[in-house]
């Protein structure tokens, strides 16, 4: 192994991504007086919250009466029963003042009439406890988590955040069991760099890249769950993947849920609305799984659109150009774009395509990591806090609503910080770190970076998104997922036959997404692992072999561990908290989720 | 004097050619500017034979192609692949613009020729070293200022008020706008550059801004904002289809009004 | 050539001048003023064309004849200073041109402009 020197640095907080929790968490922590660091990997405003489109949820009640104990009750039947009710009180409490927070701070929202934060329908969102759909969800036109993204990068400016931009996250520093900073590969001067830090905040975002065809950036690639997991820690519920109905036939690029917010519908070959068949009180603005299968049962009953009958349409062309214009601008220009499409003319053609990670590394609605020891079920990680996409508070369970998650980023990054202020102590003494702690971290990169077997990283790449594509999808069977599972492993296996190219240690974007790679193969198997394992169907896991929910065996978190050097996956479980954060509301107790 | 040929050391030489696999479909050319920090040499050109028909319709799709399939080594940024997240502008076929909302048949010519992104430090193949212009970006303090304590609730702003932002606070931050405009690539040390003086104007002309004098006060400087000279080519290639330029006008505007 | 500077300290060079909104309306102003003072210029270099020397002289010392010509040569210089000194800011980067060509710049088109003015005023004025 040829030497690596670390430059070294120590800081009281260091927050790994600067996507929305990241950013939300790194603010929180630097006006809380730590010295914070945010490393990331892009520049902050290239991070994928700024894709999001619709909005972010809040009951600030704008467009007519709202509570939110009625978002909670939404969440919560959204979930499908598998989302913390604590963590879910807590987030829908704080809804409100996080989205006053984003617009005290400049957020361009739209505005009503009277000024107010314009707020729109949202599939899953509906008035007392289910009665019809309300317009919950604030919106910055269509262009929502851009516009929180950069004023969120704006307001860390004026704090004193410091930024680490392009430094890539290679592993955590694990010492007894307590997280004592992070390891990363600064790319533009080719620098290793060691971040010791009394607190480190995983912020690193989805995997949705471990699938063909995703909305997701090319960057989601998961980097801080593959870090838990070579860290020796478990992720939760990762067989829960939310395929979003929307997303453009081909391309794969999102069209926002908050199309059919406005009033926008879908059809099948017949010209049929159908979701007024599978959701009859909210039509198409049913929760992302429900869309997402009905949308799947009309194509495979023979009812898609195009040649192939492979898609379906989505219609924009019955509603008036100026609203389009006004609303929703980013997703007509993406239609013409991606598709050709002229939206106020013709119908968007689109496909359920994978959009979001409801699993993740576990933790409490304190944004601490969790892990089970023994019979502990909440054992805290010391010195490791998780947010955002990366995280499982559980919030979402086994179904997220769409606009949950831009707010699930800002209320638990504020969480986060806030735990943080409580908990250490600025400036603190910290032990010093040992070059044990890393040996494993440098041998993994120059593995990678000398790697010189016959598969090309891109190929390997492939092999395990066409396995996922096809083996996890919106309609699983044991036998689809005994296969995924065969071929993750192999795909596992592969990974000492990788070849990289480029050897330099500047930009070096092949040992990049050959680390992302490896960082994207732990989740991945741990997903289809943990699929096929659980024998019901709940939220966006459908397993056609047990279509029922089975609340008896199966109101669980599954927990997955993943063995890198053998690629053996151990799974265990933790309770659902089908208990509230306070007495100011009872828990709603498991029933059948029909809209 | 105003440097007419790049310095020596970044002229750029011939490179290596890759010819297309055997049987391959429909071939198209491209012209790639290399640039390997390690090796101590002039940046160079590689050409691509690569057979479009065996991928996407963006050039970004194409880059992927070639780092996929031919040349591993090939360098670039690119993340959300729907052009909102702004990583992967560059040159392409001489205009500044997304590749990934970018067709290689809107391209003209049999053989497309890809750069970095003009007159900027290059760090590899296709990255251009941005620190400055994001400096620039920072120095126009792009935060909400206000002095009157907050509301329980949100600031109201009128829907006309609202839509004075529109065009404005879409900018990607790409700087495909900022690397083709002359004035910048002559006094980049000097002239704050159009997408810097756009998110200033989004925030002089937010309603809900307190500042927006201080603001006037910081641009106002023959260099930070009078070195736009009108030449509209921040207009021309902005991949958002924003206009800087008008921004910038309106900035001048309200400098004229405040002593008029 | 290696600099330690910060990014933001860079960016942010001298600070702000806090002027040049002056100049910018002067090169309009001036600018403006030159469209109907040029077409006049034109009508009186076609106008002194005809006439000989005596009537020449006699037309420029009417005073409105004589105002407009000095205001036409003073604007123009003026202008043509500013419009250099744009030239001049824009490609010159090193310190000592830059330096001397702006004042090269001011002196012969201040020159040169009082050369003009003086040189009607002489003549409408000093009955020669």
């Amino acid at each position: 192994m040829s030497t690596y020197e670390f430059i070294d640095h120590k800081f009281d907080v260091v927050v790994v991504g600067a996507g929305g929790s990241g950013l939300r968490a790194a603010l929180g922590c630097a006006q809380a007086g730590l010295k914070t660091a945010c490393i990331t990997k892009v520049f902050p405003t290239r991070s994928h919250t700024v894709a999001a489109q619709g909005g972010i949820s809040a009951s600030l009640g704008n467009m007519g009466e709202d509570d939110w104990r009625w978002h909670m009750y939404d969440t919560v039947k959204g979930s499908d029963w598998l989302g913390d009710q604590d963590a879910i009180e807590y987030l829908c409490r704080n809804a409100p003042a996080a989205v006053y927070e984003l617009e005290h701070w400049g957020v361009p929202f739209s505005r009503t009439a009277d000024g107010k934060i314009y707020q729109r329908a949202f599939g899953g969102m509906t008035r007392n406890f289910g009665e019809a759909p309300i317009q919950r969800t604030c919106a910055a036109a269509d262009r929502t988590g851009h516009a929180m993204l950069h004023t969120m990068y704006g307001q860390s400016l004026a704090h004193d955040t410091e930024f680490f931009i392009e430094f890539f996250a290679l592993d955590l520093i694990m010492d007894e069991g307590v997280c004592r900073g992070v390891t990363a590969w600064k790319l533009d001067d080719g620098t290793l760099h060691r971040f010791q830090a009394q607190l480190v905040i995983l912020a690193t975002g989805g995997y949705g890249r471990a699938y063909f065809s995703a909305t997701s950036a090319h960057t989601c690639t998961g980097d801080g769950g593959g870090m838990v997991l070579r860290a020796g820690l478990p992720l939760q519920d990762m067989e829960f993947v939310q395929f979003h109905p929307t997303g453009i036939y081909g391309a794969g690029c999102l069209i926002t849920e908050g199309a059919r917010g406005e009033g926008g519908y879908l059809t099948n070959s017949e010209g049929e609305r159908f979701m007024e068949r599978y959701a009859p009180t909210v039509k198409d603005l049913a929760p992302r799984d429900m869309v997402s299968r009905a949308m799947t049962m009309e194509i495979r009953e023979g009812r898609g659109v195009g040649p192939k009958k492979d898609h379906i349409f989505l219609h924009l062309d019955h509603l008036d150009p100026k609203i389009l214009a006004e609303r929703l601008p980013g997703i007509s220009e993406s239609a013409k774009i991606f598709a050709g499409v002229d939206v106020t003319k013709e119908p968007i053609p689109v496909l359920p395509t994978v959009h979001y990670n409801m699993g993740g590394i576990p933790t409490n609605f304190y944004s601490e990591v969790v892990t089970k020891d023994g019979k502990n079920p909440d054992k805290t990680v010391p010195g490791l806090m998780a947010v955002g996409e990366a995280a499982c508070v559980s919030v979402h369970g086994a179904n997220r609503l769409g606009s949950n998650s831009l707010i699930d980023l800002v209320v638990f990054g504020r969480s986060a910080a806030l735990r943080a202020a409580d908990t250490i102590k600025a400036g603190a003494t910290q032990p010093e770190l040992k070059d044990h702690m890393t040996d494993a971290h440098l041998a993994r990169l120059d593995r990678f970076r000398n790697a010189q077997g016959s598969t090309p990283t891109a190929a390997l790449r492939l092999e395990m998104q066409m396995a996922m594509q096809e083996d996890a999808a919106v309609y699983r069977t044991s036998e689809a997922l005994a296969s995924g599972v065969k071929r993750m492993h192999a795909v596992a296996a592969k990974r000492p036959d990788l070849k990289v190219t480029d050897r330099s240690m500047i930009w070096n974007s092949d040992l990049m997404e050959t680390l992302e790679l490896d960082n994207l193969i732990g989740q991945a198997l741990v997903t289809v692992v943990g699929a096929h394992n659980r024998t019901e169907s709940r939220g966006a896991h459908a397993h056609e072999d047990f279509p029922e929910r089975d609340d008896k065996t199966w109101m669980k978190h599954t927990l997955t561990w993943f063995d890198d050097p053998t690629g053996k996956v151990k799974i265990d479980y933790r309770p659902v908290h089908d208990y509230t954060m306070t007495n100011e509301i009872a828990p709603f107790p498991p029933k059948a989720r029909v809209y | 004097m105003a440097e007419i040929r790049l310095p020596k050391n970044s002229r750029v030489t011939p490179g290596k050619h890759w010819p297309a696999p055997q049987g391959a479909g429909k071939v198209k050319t491209f012209k790639v500017y290399r640039y390997d920090p390690d090796s101590g040499q002039n940046p160079r050109w590689d050409t691509y034979d690569v057979d479009v028909s065996q991928c996407g319709p963006m050039v970004l799709d194409v880059l992927i192609h070639i780092k996929n399939t031919i040349d591993p080594t090939l360098t670039f940024r690119r993340s959300c692949r729907e052009g909102i997240c702004g990583s992967c502008a560059m040159n392409i076929a001489g205009r500044n613009t997304l590749a990934c909302t970018h067709g290689h048949e809107e391209c003209p010519g049999d053989k497309v020729s890809i750069s970095p992104l003009p007159h900027m430090p290059v760090v590899k193949d296709l990255i251009p070293d941005l620190t400055l212009f994001y400096a620039q970006y920072a120095s126009v303090e792009p935060w909400l200022k206000t002095e009157t304590p907050e509301p329980q609730k949100e600031w109201a702003q009128s829907p006309q008020d609202r839509e004075k932002l529109d065009g404005l606070y879409e900018c990607i931050l790409c700087a495909c706008c900022s690397t083709s405009c002359p004035s910048y690539w002559w006094n980049q040390e000097k002239y704050l550059g159009p997408a810097a003086l756009l998110h200033a104007y989004r925030w002089i002309i937010d309603s809900r801004d307190e500042a927006t004098g201080e603001r006037l006060d910081e641009l106002e400087d023959p260099f930070k904002l009078y070195r736009c000279h009108t030449i509209m080519n921040c207009a021309q290639v902005c991949p958002k289809g924003l206009n800087p330029a008008k921004a910038i006008a309106e900035v001048k505007k309200m400098l004229v009004e405040r002593v008029v | 050539m290696a600099s330690y500077r910060t990014p933001l300290s860079r960016a942010r060079g001298l600070g702000s001048a806090k002027h040049g909104v002056g100049h910018w309306i002067g090169e309009r102003v001036g600018a403006v003023a030159l469209i109907p003072l040029t077409i006049w210029a034109v009508y009186a270099v076609m106008r002194l064309a005809a006439l000989d020397y005596y009537g020449a002289v006699e037309w420029i010392s009417t005073p409105l004849n004589m105002t407009l010509m000095v205001l036409t040569l003073a604007i123009s210089f003026w202008h043509m200073h500013s419009g250099l000194r744009v030239v001049v800011e824009d490609y010159i980067h090193k310190t000592l041109t830059k330096t001397g060509l702006l004042l090269l710049n001011l002196f012969v088109c201040g020159l040169a402009g009082a050369l003009a003015v003086f040189s009607v005023l002489k003549v409408a004025l000093g009955g020669a």
